[in-house]
């Protein structure tokens, strides 16, 4: 507790511990976004300002609203102390609501709950969702790596990668440096899920804190691409993955496909010479195919690059372009690829990523599969002679 | 959120048995085509020997072609016209019967009579080797044999809960066309159905095409039509005229009782063949008379007089 008691008689209480039931209450917790807005009242056509936003201790993020809030001296990271705050439950959630009884001051990171790992409830990779904090899982590392991105004016090195455990892999991104390498299992704490392209991702920071392990229990790190392929229907029911393996027959290619001209900063594709982004460009020229992939059971894109798209279809970029010097209509080359690949089973691993549309997979691998028909006709037959 | 349709793996005869529809509501909606064994197709992929496509309708800005798909259970007619450009191409490009797979939209059509047939709209075809068909059958058959299952089980125990079959893999739009099928079809018999599989069984184990093996099953007759025969046709023989004014005696039998004025093209195959005209031989001969102008099947499956 702080030197100043609370003059109030209400209890502190950490963030995921706020019940509808105690109210009101106290709360120390750091602003993690905001939003100002005013409020137009109905009867009168009064006005009257509003700040809310998302408000974390390290144990949960919740919501809050805080009626006529300062003008200034509120920004994002800012810790407060509230004595006397709302609570309510929406939509299954706890919020906060600061009213003209609640007193709000500054406060310092150490008045923040002492978040003691060891009491953090064990989580499993399957069952995390975005705004999950708070958890502490056990996984390895399926493979990390790092890149430069500018924040605002910064710099930053942030480490991305996979991890999984038994139930399955999620994304990491995380902006401090744990040393992590591929293979390690780890106990990790302190972290929060943040969705990101409709799948969640854990983001790992200075306030997470990551242990080694033994993890005999876990999967080997290889085990995790070698997934057996899944049903589409269930990739679809969930939304995608960042590690799944399908197999199915190709039935149909998407535009663009084939020959293609991509922005040389952006790679974007290229139309009538006019990037989305980047305006004019001198396209540079690229093969790729849209294949759709169906199991029988749903259908998913994939997005074959360069490499795969002329294994897959004998031939090079080279060959492609010469074609087209020949015979100057593009759509001939989609028709190749398409002639070529029609029926054809292949099993593919990679990412895949839900829209509007289904799922899209950038593949990791692409394999052609052979049907042993020996085999399949044994299997076949053997159901016949269940006597149904 | 519109997801693509997945290609239902379906044989001829499943096809072929599946009347019952569900037209979608609103704009743009998919309709589906049920079967009594678990599928509700809006598309499906199917595999076969495709005979060489003859043009249908008369507007030649419209387009239209139609070829026969036969497998080993039964035969469907699949067609393609000016909105499916390449399909089009592909089904016009072969001159004789061919392996292929096809991909495509199924599409019912009801006569006047309340008959009702399937014909799948192709969206895709390629021409394949006699292994890669048979790779494509048999996933066609074990999927089919696990939407057949699925209907027992579900029939069996229609309290089985929903979550606890998509744990075990079972995909939602299965179980859901599976409970779909009991209601529509409450009394079919699916141990005939699993035994006009077992042609497909051994085609897959590696027996000759459908064709020269297919058993004729008493609905269904495997048709292949005879490629058009080179210019300039020689003079038909005296034994062919006879046969073709048999075969046109029993059409105009059969036409004459009919509701909707049409000779079922089933029945009148099945007619003559019980006076010796079998198979390929009273295909020739159809071809023949509608070569001539004498006959024309304006509708799949639909015969009469020009």
């Amino acid at each position: 507790m702080t030197a100043e008691a609370p003059t109030t008689a209400v209890p502190e209480v950490r963030l995921r511990d706020l019940r509808p039931t105690v109210s009101p209450v106290e709360v120390v917790g750091r602003v993690v976004s905001f939003d100002r807005r005013e409020i137009v009242r109905k009867s009168d056509g009064s006005r009257r300002p509003l700040l809310s936003g998302l408000l974390s201790d390290g144990t949960a993020t919740v919501r809050f609203s805080w009626w006529d809030p300062p003008r200034e001296g509120i920004e994002r990271g800012t810790i407060l102390r509230a004595v006397g705050v709302e609570v309510r439950e929406f939509r299954g959630r706890p919020e906060l609501t600061f009213t003209w009884r609640t007193r709000v001051g500054p406060a310092g990171p150490a008045e923040l709950p002492r978040v003691d790992a060891d009491e953090l409830p064990f989580r499993t990779v399957r069952g995390l969702a975005a705004p999950d904090e708070g958890f502490r899982i056990e996984a390895r590392v399926v493979r990390i790596g790092s890149r430069t991105v500018t924040v605002g004016e910064e710099r930053r090195v942030v480490h991305e990668g996979l991890v999984g455990d038994r139930t399955g892999v999620i994304a990491l991104s995380s902006w401090a440096d744990f040393g992590l390498a591929a293979g390690e299992a780890v106990r990790i704490s302190g972290g929060y899920v943040r969705s990101f392209r409709s799948r969640p991702q854990l983001v790992l920071d200075e306030r997470s804190a990551v242990v080694r392990i033994d993890g005999g229990d876990l999967p080997d790190p290889a085990e995790f691409l070698r997934s057996p392929p899944r049903t589409i229907a269930a990739i679809e029911d969930e939304g995608g993955g960042e590690a799944i393996t399908v197999e199915g027959i190709v039935v149909g290619l998407l535009p663009p496909s084939g020959l293609v001209y991509r922005c040389p900063t952006c790679q974007r594709t290229v139309k009538n010479g006019i990037c989305r982004v980047h305006g004019q460009v001198e396209g540079r020229a690229d093969l790729r195919a849209r294949l759709v992939l169906d199991d029988g059971t749903g259908a998913l894109t994939i997005n074959a690059g360069r490499a795969d798209t002329e294994r897959l279809w004998g031939a090079t970029l080279e060959e492609a372009r010469r074609r087209l010097r020949e015979e100057p209509d593009p759509s001939l080359l989609e028709e190749s690829i398409l002639e070529t690949l029609l029926g054809r089973r292949l099993r593919v691993r990679g990412a895949g990523t839900k829209d509007d549309f289904g799922v899209t997979v950038s593949p990791e691998s692409i394999e052609t599969v052979e049907v042993d028909l020996e085999a399949a006709a044994a299997e076949l037959a053997s159901r016949f002679s269940e006597g149904r | 959120m519109a997801l693509r349709e997945p290609a239902w793996r379906v044989t001829a005869r499943e096809l072929e048995t599946s009347l019952e529809e569900e037209k979608g509501e609103g704009e743009r909606a998919a309709s589906y085509l049920l079967s009594p064994f678990a599928a509700r197709m809006n598309r499906v992929l199917i595999t076969g020997t495709l005979s060489p496509a003859e043009p249908i309708g008369r507007d030649e800005s419209q387009p239209f072609w139609r070829s026969r798909l036969t497998d080993p259970t039964g035969a469907v007619a699949v067609t393609a016209g000016s909105f499916q450009p390449r399909a089009m191409a592909q089904l016009r490009s072969s001159p004789a019967p061919r392996p292929a797979i096809v991909v495509g939209k199924v599409h019912l059509y009801r006569g006047r009579d309340g008959v009702g047939y399937v014909s799948v709209r192709a969206e895709a075809v390629r021409f394949v080797a006699e292994t890669e068909e048979r790779a494509v059958l048999a996933d066609i058959v074990r999927q089919t044999l696990d939407r057949v299952d699925l209907v027992e089980r579900i029939e069996k125990v229609p309290a089985t809960g929903e979550a606890s079959l998509v744990a075990e893999g079972i995909p939602r739009g299965w179980i859901r066309a599976a409970r779909e099928s009991l209601q529509r079809y409450p009394n079919v018999d699916r141990a005939a159905f699993r035994r006009d599989l077992r042609p497909a069984l051994r085609r897959v184990a590696g027996d000759s095409g459908p064709v020269a093996t297919a058993p004729l099953p008493p609905a269904t007759v495997s048709v292949t039509r005879a490629p058009p025969s080179p210019p300039p046709p020689p003079p038909p023989t005296a034994a062919e005229r006879a046969e073709e004014s048999m075969f046109l005696d029993h059409l105009d039998e059969i036409a004459e009782v009919s509701a909707d004025g049409y000779a079922d093209l089933k029945e009148l195959l099945a007619r003559v063949a019980t006076e010796g005209l079998l198979g390929d031989r009273a295909e020739a001969v159809l071809s023949r008379l509608e070569e001539e102008g004498v006959v024309e099947e304006p509708i799949v499956g639909k015969l009469r007089r020009a």
